[in-house]
């Protein structure tokens, strides 16, 4: 009867790892989120790897490799290939995310997993959409609509709407409902009643947040206090998602306090991510871009912050007390790892943590409590070859280009051995031709082949010849009229000539690390490193904590509800939680354990007849309007269904009270037409001097799944009894 | 007949606010250019799009005709770009008129809008008195102002709206909007073609209901742009190769930054031309960089690109220039100076110096209203009037080489052919214009379904569209699929334009309302015997049920199963009932009841055979009642063979059967009276169902 929704996890369930989804709608299959961890095990993506193939469409929510970094993985080796839809700032700041990851992997690693190409094909298709943009899909998923809406966790983070006959499926992690300075909160409370949400509970059990106020002076008390003894500051982040919060917190407090202390921001990409943040505003909270409106401030054009993209920068930086902040939040690598390694055995320093650090990475052993003495750190380098094995390896080069021309050759040698009737002249052009070749070594392959490919009947690379016969008519010489027309290139020289590569803008380093073809190699060396520096973590996650997580669900009260994303305890807890006061379908699957959340709900549409309507009296009620109809089904000219005005008076209903009693304004609502009234015990109301009122029955959640409420107004006879209850009855609306 | 009023009464209301009638009116650009506002109303939602000024008048005179309108009823105030002539009332309008509605225009809009008006304001040399409105009207309506994404849709009042690249100006939007079903699109100024800042204007994935289209420039085609760009960038060369002075009177935004990126790139593919100035006198423009730099993304991929590299907006060879006296006139130059249509400031204050000289030349760059003195020029008149009132020659070379993003027949005649739009209402265009567009468009769309309406200012267009309303029946109500002839009863919900039906039950499951059961619980002083109260309740009610409660075993007794009467204490009745109509009228029937009987006045007189009367005396009772009615509505009736009642009226025949009331005549409109008389008598007859169901 209704749309068919099965949800199956691929990972990221019972535990904190990536986040990957499979979610199909009659037949469709979404992919939400294909994320990976800073560790990069690819066994973590096997149950991804049996679907990908069947996936048709693949949705992002946020800019961090928890929930995006699989994808060019995905899209190179798993045969991923459906088109992927993310907003336009997960798209770019993924990208540069994902740029980041590899650039700092590539130092300390050989590593092979995916190389930026991949990165950039990977998102080179990715679909932009906007905030509340609904996108209706075509072909297989024809009648699908899918709309991103703003989740406040990162800048463009979203929470999918997947709908289908006005069926809903919701899918929100990681959002955040607190308004933050460069973000606004989620607009998940602004959905109702949708078929499906898919929610996590990672912060189901965590409960302590303090007050942004408090935690702001907190955390820049800490960053002062180390400053001020001469220390520095060390803040481990992720390359382009929380880290501007981060940043604009840092900005304003050094303007308000005119500190002198130098704040790095120090990653691959660190300047384009700024540069990209810049030009975001759409995206931002409504006071950033409100300041830019009426003054032309952006935000992101930080004045106390230094961008950096390499290492030496910060090296050759003034020595004294700095702000670091650098990739990657987890410490597995990238120039935080170096940074702490340099500076963990000061005890002036500070390790500032603003996030939990993922599983099993180094962070998180630091986080732990209490934090340990010693780590054993592996610490890698990428160092040009020197030497013998410089020789070595430039041998083995030549060795393999010497192969590869005497294969080239062969070929050559066979396709090209000239035919017994061949002229004379091509014999003497393929001889001098071979000693071209030869002198010309074993290169030659790359200079002919490279946009051009010789006639395969020309003996000798030549330039293939076509006559150009032209026609004649009557008029004389036929002519294509579109040679003659101006083409638009004298404008886009502009562009050709500055440039134009628009996803890759990378940075200068980044460039040559790619362009970089020097032969080097990675070594490690195992250290142990005292950890004698200050620890400490705040929250700046920007996720909402479990007791707002759980209003939240209340509010938007699903008709069925699934899990995802939390240590067992977490999930289990969240599931209680809800199927005790939210709704009875609470699911938490397994890996690959599909959970078939398709709705029991019976539906089926009618047309309403003008007659039935124009004697329908709808009464108002919030935002929207009721009425009582009585109809008899009869058939339009089309065919459909229809409701027409009943034929006979209608047989009688029994009344229906529709209104929200809140016992407190009602108490309000009676005290201001001068009835006393004051709360007795058990929530009870004692209005005047005899009349009780009371709610009865479970006094759930506020409109909730809990059911119809139920009022018990009690008295002995007398006029304030019959007063009362006019009162009463004008709290609602009689059906 | 009392029915047949109450319900026209009914059907009138209904019809006034939720008619099919969809109005369109323009209160400024119909038949002109300028001022653009367009009404729109339909079914009880209303639209206002833009808020604009007339350039060429000042004060009062400049304004949209509001008068016509109740501004207070508009829902949504849609901006399409922050041109004065689509955005410059605003202020006023949300000040000084009773607009209650909510605005939304895109980000660079809000952004520029703010700069380009608090400019105006400074600019126009009108008298206070004359003010329309000051800088403070303009920072509290920017308070007022919420601001839409691209694509991104917005429901206010069930009114739903998203907007596309109009690509005539940064943040310029195309809106549709679709109320219950009915879609508009109102394209504001908007170009197809894409330039070297700004992206082409979109075409909407679906095909609207109503165009409402811009006409600027009618049956005109456009240039090619390189053609243009290069008749421009030769006058300018020819003009100071010679010695002259090049004036280009722009409006500070819009077209202006597209004219600089062409002559910054022109200077510096021509080294040649690099000792002789660029100037743009716009201390506005250079406020709205900063806009320009930071909404990257409403701009096309060419600006998009170089961005990356370096900001095409920080020119190498352009200077700006704050005011005249800054200006230091030696030798050749290029200035570009606002405002464009050349009514004061410093493009009027050099156009007068210069105008009397040869070698100099005036390029108009874009379209000009009608009353300025731009337009005077273009056809190039022998004298002109001075700023001082002087007259003087013009000697001075001028060109018009439009650039203005205003989309030409061509584009216009293709948007219109990919969207297909039933209804087109053409705006923002001067009448003779217009008029050669309508005739031109009727040959495009020959097969006759296309309306095309040019009405003037407060001159409404009406269109009716039946649009069916669907409703779906969801949860408990739709457990079974209805055939023909069953009845569907339920609470129809209705939001927005959409409509569910459900059962009662379901109400809290589907819809974020509640329903709610309000139990009742009364206490009587009585001290008689039980039984009296059961003995005189049975007297006046059919059904009455001796129970007892389970929890105290006290006698208890339910009157029609709905109110449940309880001897609670020695002294106490009390009574139970979960409120309705009836159960509250049989209650406080049993009320009134009990305390007669308290008060010793045995009121009621008791017949005792009644106590012993037996089923069929009673339904002998409802009969002679249902007989005894019919006569006094029909006069002639008569009991007929096998029961039936034969009633006569007129000559007409009718015969109704006693017990299910099947009515048989050959009179349509009798039997149908005879059929309702019987309902409502039996309805009379036995008022309280026997169940509580």
């Amino acid at each position: 009867m209704g749309t068919s929704v099965q949800v199956t996890p691929l990972c990221g369930v019972y535990n904190e790892n990536p986040l990957s989804y499979l979610v199909s709608i009659d037949g469709f299959n979404f992919l939400v989120d294909c994320g990976w961890n800073d560790l990069f095990d690819p066994s973590l993506l096997e149950p991804l790897s049996r679907v990908a193939s069947t996936i048709d469409a693949v949705l992002l929510s946020h800019s961090d490799t928890l929930h995006l970094g699989a994808l060019p993985y995905a899209m190179k080796q798993l045969g991923l290939s459906a088109p992927v839809y993310a907003t336009e700032p997960v798209h770019k700041l993924g990208l540069l995310t994902m740029y980041d990851q590899f650039l700092s992997r590539k130092q300390v690693s050989d590593f092979d997993l995916f190389t930026l190409d991949d990165i950039d094909s990977a998102f080179q298709n990715v679909i932009r959409l906007t905030y509340s943009q609904n996108f209706h899909l075509s072909g297989k998923g024809e009648g699908i609509v899918i709309a991103p809406h703003a989740a406040g966790h990162m800048l463009g983070s979203s929470i999918w709407k997947i709908t289908k006959d006005g069926e809903e499926v919701i899918y929100a992690v990681d959002y955040n409902h607190r308004k933050e300075r460069h973000l606004n909160g989620t607009v998940l409370q602004s959905f109702v009643r949708p078929a499906v949400l898919i929610t996590d509970a990672y912060h189901a059990l965590y409960t302590n947040q303090t007050a942004r106020q408090q935690r702001d002076q907190e955390f820049l008390d800490t960053i002062s206090k180390h400053l001020e003894v001469g220390g520095n500051v060390l803040l481990p982040v992720d390359p382009a998602g929380r880290v501007l919060e981060l940043l604009l917190i840092l900005e304003q407090h050094w303007l308000q306090r005119a500190f002198s202390f130098p704040i790095y921001f120090l990653t691959y990409v660190s300047s384009s991510t700024i540069e990209y943040a810049k030009s975001f505003l759409e995206w931002m909270s409504d006071s950033v871009s409100k300041s830019f409106e009426t003054s032309r401030d952006n935000a992101f054009l930080l004045r106390h912050v230094t961008l950096l993209i390499n290492k030496t920068d910060l090296d050759n930086a003034p020595p004294g007390p700095k702000v670091v902040l650098a990739s990657m939040a987890s410490l597995e690598a990238g120039f935080a790892r170096d940074i702490f390694v340099e500076w963990a055995n000061d005890p002036r320093n500070l390790v500032l943590f603003t996030e939990t650090g993922q599983f099993g990475t180094l962070a998180r052993m630091l986080q732990s409590a209490p934090p340990p003495k010693f780590v054993k750190v592996t610490m890698s380098k990428r160092i040009p070859l020197a030497g013998e094995e410089l020789i070595a390896y430039e041998e083995e080069q030549n060795r393999l280009r010497r192969e590869e021309a005497l294969r080239v050759s062969l070929v050559r040698e066979e396709e090209t051995r000239p035919d017994d009737n061949s002229s004379e002249l091509m014999d003497i052009d393929t001889k001098t031709t071979n000693d071209v070749v030869s002198s010309l070594g074993p290169a030659y392959k790359d200079i002919l082949i490279d946009g051009f490919v010789p006639p395969s009947s020309s003996l000798a690379p030549m330039f293939p010849f076509y006559d150009n016969t032209s026609e004649w008519d009557d008029f004389g010489e036929v002519i294509n009229p579109e040679d003659y027309v101006i083409k638009d290139e004298d404008m886009d020289r502009g562009a050709m000539l500055t440039g134009g590569d628009v996803d890759g803008r990378l940075d200068e380093a980044t460039a040559s690390l790619m362009l970089d073809t020097k032969p080097s190699k990675v070594i490690s060396n195992e250290l142990i490193v005292t950890v004698s520096c200050s620890l400490v973590k705040m929250d700046y996650e920007g996720r909402s904590d479990g007791r707002s997580i759980k209003s939240m669900i209340a509010h938007v009260s699903p008709l069925k509800l699934v899990l995802v994303h939390a240590i067992a305890e977490a999930t289990e807890h969240l599931k209680q939680h809800c199927l005790n006061n939210i709704c009875p379908h609470v699911y938490s699957p397994q890996i690959e354990e599909t959970v078939d959340v398709t709705s029991d709900l019976c539906a089926y549409k009618v047309q309403l007849s003008e007659k039935l309507m124009s004697n329908v009296i709808f009464k108002k009620l919030g935002d929207s309007e009721v009425a009582w109809v009585d109809s008899e089904v009869g058939k339009t000219e089309s065919d459909a269904r229809s409701l027409l005005p009943i034929p006979s008076a209608a047989s009688p209903h029994k009344s229906v009270l529709v209104g929200d009693l809140k016992i407190a304004d009602f108490k309000q609502f009676l005290s201001s037409k001068g009835v006393q009234v004051e709360f007795a015990g058990g929530g009870a109301l004692r209005c005047g001097e005899y009349v009780t009122l009371r709610k009865v029955g479970p006094t759930g959640q506020k409109g909730g799944a809990t059911g119809p409420q139920q009022i018990l107004i009690e008295g002995p006879l007398c006029e304030d009894y019959y007063k009362i209850r006019d009162y009463l009855y004008s709290q609602f609306y009689l059906l | 007949m009392a029915s047949s009023s109450t319900s026209l009464k009914r059907r009138e209301q209904p019809m006034s606010r939720d008619g099919d009638e969809l109005i369109i009116m323009p209160l400024g650009a119909g038949n002109e250019v300028g001022r653009s506002c367009v009404y729109m109303s339909f079914r009880g939602k209303t639209v206002l799009f833009d808020c604009g000024i007339h350039p060429a008048y000042s004060g009062m005179a400049a304004l949209p005709y509001f008068d016509e309108i109740d501004p207070s009823t508009i829902d949504v105030l849609l901006i399409t770009h922050f041109h004065l002539d689509h955005a410059a009332s605003l202020p006023y309008f949300l000040e000084k008129t009773t607009f209650k509605g909510r605005i939304f225009m895109t980000h660079a809009t809000k952004a520029i809008y703010k700069l380009l008006l608090t400019d105006y304001v400074k600019v126009s040399k009108v008298s206070v008195e004359d003010m329309l409105f000051d800088e403070h009207d303009i920072n509290k309506s920017m308070d007022k102002i919420e601001v839409i994404d691209f694509h991104q849709t917005v429901e206010v009042n069930g009114i739903k709206f998203w907007c596309y690249t109009a690509g005539h100006v940064l943040g310029a939007a195309m809106f549709m909007v679709d109320i219950a079903g009915v879609r508009i699109l109102y394209t504001g100024d908007y170009s197809r073609e894409e330039d070297r800042h700004l992206r082409a204007a979109e075409l909407p994935q679906f095909s609207p209901d109503i165009c409402i289209i811009e006409s600027t420039y009618g049956v005109q085609l456009h240039q090619s742009r390189h053609i243009r760009e290069k008749r421009f960038t030769d006058v300018i060369h020819s003009t100071v190769a010679q010695g002259g002075r090049v004036l280009i009177p722009a409006y500070a935004l819009g077209r202006a930054q597209e004219l600089l990126l062409i002559l910054d790139e022109y200077w510096a593919n021509h080294p040649d031309l690099h000792n002789i100035p660029i100037y743009y006198a716009s201390p506005l423009a250079k406020k709205c960089m900063a806009v320009y730099q930071t909404y990257i993304l409403s701009m096309n991929d060419r600006i998009r690109n170089q961005f990356a590299n370096s900001n095409p907006f920080v020119f190498k060879h352009i200077s700006s220039l704050n005011s005249i006296d800054d200006f230091k006139d030696i030798g050749p130059s290029v200035v570009m100076a606002s405002p464009g249509g050349l009514q004061s400031g410093l493009s009027r204050q050099l156009f007068d110096i210069w105008c009397t000289e040869k070698k100099n030349a005036c390029v108009i760059p874009g379209f000009m209203v009608e009353g300025t003195l731009a337009k005077t020029i273009i056809n190039e008149p022998k004298e002109v009037t001075l700023m001082n009132g002087l007259t003087a020659p013009l000697n001075m070379q001028v060109h018009y080489i439009s650039f203005s993003a205003h989309a030409d027949y061509a584009q216009t005649s293709t948007f219109l052919k990919e969207l297909m739009p039933p209804n087109i209402i053409l705006v923002h265009g001067e009448a003779n214009e217009m008029m050669r567009l309508k005739q031109k468009l009727f040959t495009e769309f020959p097969d006759g379904n296309t309306r095309i309406m040019t009405p003037k200012n407060c001159e409404s267009v009406e269109m009716y569209f039946k649009s069916e309303k669907m409703a779906k029946t969801i949860g408990r109500l739709a457990e079974k699929t209805p055939d023909v002839g069953d009845t569907v009863s339920g609470i129809l919900v209705k939001k927005g334009f959409t409509y569910q039906i459900m059962a009662p039950d379901d109400l809290h499951v589907f819809s974020q309302l509640s329903t709610a059961t309000v139990t009742q619980r009364i206490t009587i002083p009585f001290s008689g015997a039980f039984g009296v109260i059961k003995h005189r309740l049975e007297k006046i009610f059919e059904s009455v049920e001796p129970s007892t409660d389970e929890e105290s075993e006290l006698p208890a007794l339910k009157v029609h199963e709905r109110v449940t009467v309880k001897q609670e204490s020695e002294k106490h009745i009390s009574l139970q009932w979960s409120s309705d109509p009836i159960c509250d009228m049989v209650s406080d029937s049993i009320v009134a009841l009990i305390l007669n009987i308290s008060r010793e006045v045995p009121k009621i007189v008791v017949e005792e055979e009644d106590a012993v009367k037996s089923e069929e005396e009673n339904e002998k009772k409802v009969e002679k009642v249902i007989y005894a009615l019919l006569v006094s509505l029909f006069g002639d009736v008569k009991l007929g063979e096998n029961g039936k009642l034969v009633i006569r009226v007129d000559g007409n025949v009718a015969q109704l059967d006693k017990e299910s009331g099947d009515v048989e005549s050959e009179h349509e409109g009798l039997k149908e009276r005879v059929r309702i008389a019987y309902e409502r008598i039996q309805s009379a007859v036995k008022p309280i169902p026997l169940t509580a169901s």
